[in-house]
Formats: structure tokens, C-alpha cells, sequence
């Protein structure tokens, strides 16, 4: 341990007492992780656990999936451990998790994996503990082990996207794309399902692209210079909530609201706020919960065996877009917060 | 009454250089050299696309500018001291959540819209203080390194952030916000950008000309004799880290005012261009030395250059290369200037 040569010996010992109690509090933490993430009432045999792992914790999309999940599992008496990363959507992050419930013999797995290769390995020992795995939103490479596969699709919500976009701006002008990140698959689908469709439209040019990363003001000083660059832009597709975000104040701050039409995806309350007000036009909604409402019921029905030629092997639940003239029959679809 | 030690070393100095030695260390002074550099990139991207030089492009730029050169004051203070502050983008992004949460309970409730947003920058700036108080306490006090003690606020802060909003993004601001955060002057200054200018005039004059900024050096270039000259080090590091606090709830407060909505994730890795600001503008991580006019220019020059990047139509992936090489130019610029051994400060 340096000394400095202005401390007390008391400094000293207090010094040391601080480095041992960091230690010990560190080691507890630790333990109590471990323990929490243990199942609780497995002595009872008919009570399952089922894990579910979202790719970030933190994100509204997976905080609507978490409640559609609690809810699910409470009315099936199931015991839901519900662990993820709390701010990275990557592999890095989510292996832990998926080793730590792997270790503790959860009866059944729900994941939504971060890279369809990474997590593979995974699944892989999952087949070999015996223990089924549903993959929820993205899924891996080879889906052979999996009892089920239910997402919605991303290329479609891209296409719809494209179609109202294209409806909104008369089938000609220019658009950009905010996307959120380049490694996420939800996002890379989405654009690809857009730019596909966009390509059926010889009048519209996608004059731009650029990331967000999660961070609202990014995508306002990217679509800020975007404006900028081309002053006759029409309209703009924002992949995910934070991108959708990030474009709506630069809308409001270059004073385009109405002008240039911005369609969002995923349906959390700011965005149909922001809907309502006129900043978007049109908003891609997802239905998170009912696919994990979905997920927890066919793992239930894998473990106790019945009703098990009603699951199906791929589901794949459809796409809403919101406007402001349906908003009356399509606001239920709003992520519950 | 006597001059203060450092008043007097300082004067001495002044007279001994030649009027040619005077002129020699101007030019090679950093913020001159970065201003150069500042309107040699101007005049090239102005040159490949002409729309960078107009009032929208400055509009855009002052936007991005202004959270990160409030980040950039606080660190060039706390740097200046010899310490490091890790927690400014985390503080951002916390006070920054608050202010949202504040505002949309006290507009829920029906408060005016006045009072609500005061309320609501009151509890940001309160937020920010307590977590540079919180710094400079393990600093001063139980002698935590500042790297350390400011990693550990950092990750608690944005851990904090995470669990008040449970990860959504806080919106229900009433009408005012938005117009704050939108209605400019001259095409490009709004409210919220102006209090900024005003703030980094006040921390200027503070750094340079008063008895707080030479202490703030003193601390930074030897700590022992600070101490012998009867400086009270501990509190003096606890009100800088309380000011690096502070400064970043009002970047915090900025952006929210932009967005017209608090996200949990904003500010992440805001500490790393607040340093950067700071370094690029010649302030030395070994402390003592620096001008706050180098650390604005820093974060001029790195938020100018992402705008101009994306104008000319440099891709993405290749932004991040450009601003690495960018800070390494001119940091070797700055050792360069300055003429000393590799690795010398």
C-alpha cells in the first residue's frame, strides 16, 4: 500500500479497514448475485422457473416485454427470473446471464439473443442440460434445438415503413435513414426491409444514413446537418425509439414539424405522444408482450407436456402502423410502461 | 499588504521575457494554434460544401458544442488540479433524467410552467452537486485517487439514472420547454446556448483572474508547496469537483431543454470528449497547466468536425477514425510547441 508522507497513522488504518470492507462487500455482492439469480421455491416440483433473458434490460421495447411476461407467468403460477444486461445490447454482456441461469438448472429458457452466432454456443449446452430454449425476437443461426421462435419481422415493419413513408410523400423526394446501431439485427433487418421497398419507388432517393447509438441527441445533430445538407429532404425513417426521438426535437428545432414526414418505429409513449402532436406520422408498432405472453405459455405447455401440437416452430406476430387517423382503434397497441 | 508568492513569481516572470520572446510564445501559445487549425477546417469543409458555412451549420454546431464544452470547463478546472473527473457524462445523464422526472410530476400536478422548470433545473443542479460533493469528499477526505473515486460516482450515477426511470424516456414537459430549448436569435443562439457563452465567460474570468484559478493551478503543479503556502487543499478539491458537478447537471439541463425529454442512456461517454476537449486545448493531465480558452477551442473544433464530417459525406465509420487522428494532431502540435522530450509535459 503507497504511504503518503502527509497521512496520520489513523489515515492509515482507516485506509486499511476501507480496502477490507470493499472486499467483503464485493465478495457479498457477488454471493448475493449468484443466490438471487438461484431459483427460489425449487423444492416444490410443479412450480417451474423459466429464465428470461431480453438483449438490454433497459430498454422500453424489452421493459413492455417484461411486464407482458410477469403478468403471463403469474396467471400460470410460473416462477420468472427475469436477467439481463441493464445497458449493452451485445454478447458480451448477455453470455453471464445465460451462464448464470444455464448453472442453475432453470427448467426452461426464454433468450433473445444479441448475435445470432454468439449465442449458439449456448443454446448448444441448453440441448444438452435438457433444457428447452424459445428465442424471442432475434434468434440464432441454427434453430434446430429450439422449441419455438416468435418475433416480430423486422424486414416487414421495414417495408410497411417504406410504404407509408412513400404514401406520405407522394411517392417522390428525398429521404434519410437515423438508424440506432450497426450490429443490431433488429436495426440492419429493419433497414433492409425498407431500403428493398424503397427500391420499387424510382422517384424516391435514400440520401443518407447515419447512427444513433442509443442516444437521443446524436440522432438530433445528425438529422440537424441532414437538414441541412439537403433543405428539400421529405421525409425520414427512424429505426429505433431514441433515433425517433433524437429526430422529432430536430424537426421541432429546425421548424420541419409537418413538412418532413417522420415515421418511428416501436410504439412507447413519448412516440405516440409525439404521434398525436404531428412530429410523426406514422409509427411501426411491435407487440412485445403479447410475444412474451406467447413465449412463457409455450414453455409452460412444453414442461407439463400437453397441448404440445399446438406450438408452433416459428410465429410470427405482425406489425401495427399507427397514425393519427386509426389512432382510435390502434392506441392499445402502445408499450404499457 | 504583501503580494501573494504566486502573484510575485509570476510578475518576475513577466519582465524577464524580450518583447520577441513575448511575440514567439504567443504564436506557439495552444489556443492559437487551434484557432488556426479551427478556421483552416472551417474554410475546407466551407470549400467542399458550402452550406458549412452558413448560420444553420453554426446553429447545429453551438447546439452539439455547448453540453460538451460545459463538461469541458468543469474537467479543465478539475484537470488544471491534477485530478481527473470520469463522472461528468454519468452527472449528465442523471440530472439530466431528473430535471425530466421533476418537471412532468409538478406539470402533471398542474404547477405553472415557471415554477416547473425551475423546480425542475433547481433539482438537476442539486443532483450535480451532490454527486461532485460525493467525489470530492472520497478524494479529499478518505484519499481515494480521483480516477477511482469518480469511476466509482460514474458507474453509480448511471446506475441511478437506470433505476428511476426503469430505462424508458421521461417526456410530459409543458409547451415552455420546447420553446426554450428552439427559439433562436439571429438564427442561432437560443436561450439555453446564450447562458452557456455566458457561463464560460464567468469561468474564464474565474480561472485566470481570480485567486480560486491560481489556487486551482497551484494545487496542480505542487501540491506541497500549495499546502506551505497555506492553501486549504481539501476543501478547495471538494468545491472544484462540486463545480465539475455541477457544470455537467447544467449540460445535463441543455440537453434536456433540446430534447424536450430525459433519457437514461444520454451522456454516456460524455466523459471521454470532455477530456479530450480539454487535452486537445492543452490542459496537461499531470496538472497546472492549461487555458480554458484551449478547452473551448478543443470542443469546438471536435463538435465542428462531426457536423462537417457528416455535410461532406464522410461515412460514418470513418467519423471516429477522423476525430482519433484529429486529437492526436493536435496534442503532438501542442508537444511539438512546446519542445520538450517525448513523454515530457
Amino acid at each position: 500500500m503507497k504511504s503518503y508522507p502527509d497521512s496520520t497513522p489513523a489515515l492509515a488504518i482507516a485506509r486499511r479497514i476501507f480496502v477490507r470492507q470493499t472486499a467483503v462487500f464485493s465478495t457479498g455482492a457477488l454471493i448475493g448475485i449468484v443466490l438471487g439469480l438461484q431459483p427460489l421455491d425449487s423444492v416444490a416440483d410443479n412450480i417451474k422457473t423459466i429464465a428470461f433473458i431480453p438483449g438490454i434490460a433497459s430498454d422500453p421495447f424489452f421493459k413492455a416485454m417484461e411486464l407482458g411476461a410477469r403478468s403471463k407467468a403469474k396467471e400460470l403460477g410460473i416462477n420468472l427470473m427475469w436477467q439481463g444486461s441493464a445497458s449493452d445490447y451485445s454478447p458480451q454482456t448477455q453470455m453471464p446471464f445465460v451462464d448464470a441461469a444455464l448453472a442453475s438448472r432453470v427448467d426452461a429458457m426464454i433468450l433473445v439473443p444479441t448475435d445470432p452466432d454468439s449465442l449458439q454456443a449456448a443454446v448448444t449446452r441448453a440441448e444438452a442440460l435438457k433444457i428447452p430454449v424459445i428465442t424471442v425476437d432475434t434468434t440464432v443461426t441454427d434453430q434446430s434445438y429450439l422449441t419455438s421462435h416468435i418475433t416480430g419481422d423486422n424486414v416487414d415493419g421495414g417495408q410497411k415503413a417504406a410504404q407509408t413513408l412513400a404514401a406520405q410523400i407522394g411517392g417522390a423526394g428525398k429521404v434519410f435513414i437515423m438508424s440506432g446501431s450497426p450490429a443490431a439485427t433488429t436495426n440492419t433487418l429493419r433497414e433492409k426491409g425498407f431500403r428493398e421497398e424503397i427500391a420499387k419507388y424510382p422517384k424516391i432517393e435514400i440520401v443518407g444514413r447515419e447512427y444513433a447509438n442509443s442516444q437521443p441527441a446524436t440522432a438530433t445533430s445528425a438529422i440537424n446537418t441532414a437538414l441541412l445538407k439537403f433543405p428539400d429532404l421529405a421525409g425520414i425513417f427512424a429505426i429505433t425509439g431514441t433515433s425517433g426521438t433524437g429526430a422529432v426535437a430536430a424537426l421541432r428545432n429546425a421548424n420541419r414539424v409537418g413538412q418532413v414526414k417522420l415515421v418511428g418505429y416501436d410504439a412507447y409513449k413519448v412516440e405516440v405522444d409525439a404521434l398525436k402532436e404531428g412530429v410523426f406520422t406514422a409509427l411501426i408498432a411491435q407487440q412485445p408482450a403479447k410475444e412474451a405472453e406467447l413465449a412463457l405459455q409455450y414453455s409452460y405447455d412444453k414442461l407439463l407436456g400437453k397441448d404440445v401440437d399446438t406450438i408452433k416452430k416459428t410465429v410470427v406476430i405482425p406489425n401495427i402502423i399507427i397514425t393519427k387517423d386509426n389512432l382510435a382503434e390502434t392506441e392499445k397497441f402502445m408499450y404499457v410502461e | 499588504m504583501t503580494k501573494p508568492t504566486s502573484d510575485l513569481l509570476l510578475q518576475s516572470r513577466r519582465e524577464v521575457e524580450t518583447r520577441k520572446q513575448r511575440i514567439a510564445s504567443f504564436v506557439l501559445r495552444q489556443d492559437f494554434i487551434l484557432f488556426i487549425i479551427f478556421i483552416v477546417m472551417v474554410g475546407v469543409f466551407s470549400a467542399i460544401n458550402p452550406r458549412f458555412f452558413s448560420v444553420a451549420a453554426a446553429a447545429n454546431i453551438l447546439q452539439d458544442f455547448s453540453p460538451v464544452v460545459l463538461m469541458a470547463t468543469g474537467q479543465t478546472f478539475v484537470i488544471a488540479s491534477r485530478g481527473i473527473d470520469l463522472s461528468v457524462g454519468s452527472t449528465l445523464g442523471l440530472s439530466g433524467v431528473t430535471m425530466a422526472l421533476v418537471i412532468r410530476t409538478l406539470n402533471a400536478a398542474g404547477l405553472n410552467p415557471i415554477a416547473t422548470i425551475v423546480l425542475g433545473l433547481a433539482a438537476a443542479l442539486v443532483v450535480g452537486g451532490l454527486i461532485g460533493l460525493a467525489n470530492g469528499l472520497l478524494i479529499s477526505y478518505v484519499r481515494i485517487v480521483p480516477f477511482v473515486a469518480t469511476l466509482a460516482t460514474m458507474g453509480a450515477a448511471a446506475g441511478t439514472s437506470l433505476v428511476i426511470t426503469g430505462g424508458v424516456q421521461i417526456a410530459g414537459a409543458p409547451r415552455a420547454v420546447i420553446l426554450i430549448g428552439n427559439v433562436s436569435y439571429f438564427g442561432m443562439l437560443t436561450a439555453p446556448v446564450i447562458v452557456v457563452l455566458f457561463i464560460l465567460f464567468i469561468a474564464w474570468a474565474s480561472l485566470s483572474r481570480t485567486r480560486f484559478g491560481r489556487w486551482t493551478y497551484a494545487i496542480g503543479s505542487n501540491l506541497f508547496a500549495a499546502r506551505a503556502a497555506g492553501i486549504n487543499v481539501e476543501k478547495h478539491l471538494v468545491k472544484l469537483y462540486m463545480l465539475s458537478g455541477i457544470l455537467s447537471a447544467l449540460a445535463g439541463a441543455f440537453v434536456y431543454f433540446r430534447l424536450g425529454s430525459g433519457s437514461p442512456l444520454s451522456g454516456r461517454g460524455g466523459e471521454l470528449s470532455a477530456i479530450a476537449a480539454a487535452v486537445i486545448g492543452g490542459i496537461s493531465l499531470q496538472g497546472g497547466v492549461g487555458r480554458l480558452t484551449g478547452a473551448t477551442l478543443g470542443a469546438l473544433i471536435t463538435t465542428a468536425v462531426l457536423s462537417g464530417l457528416i455535410l461532406i459525406g464522410v461515412a460514418p465509420n470513418w467519423q471516429q477514425i477522423v476525430v482519433a487522428m484529429l486529437i492526436a494532431v493536435a496534442v503532438g502540435v501542442q508537444g511539438f510547441g512546446r519542445g520538450g522530450r517525448p513523454g515530457e509535459q
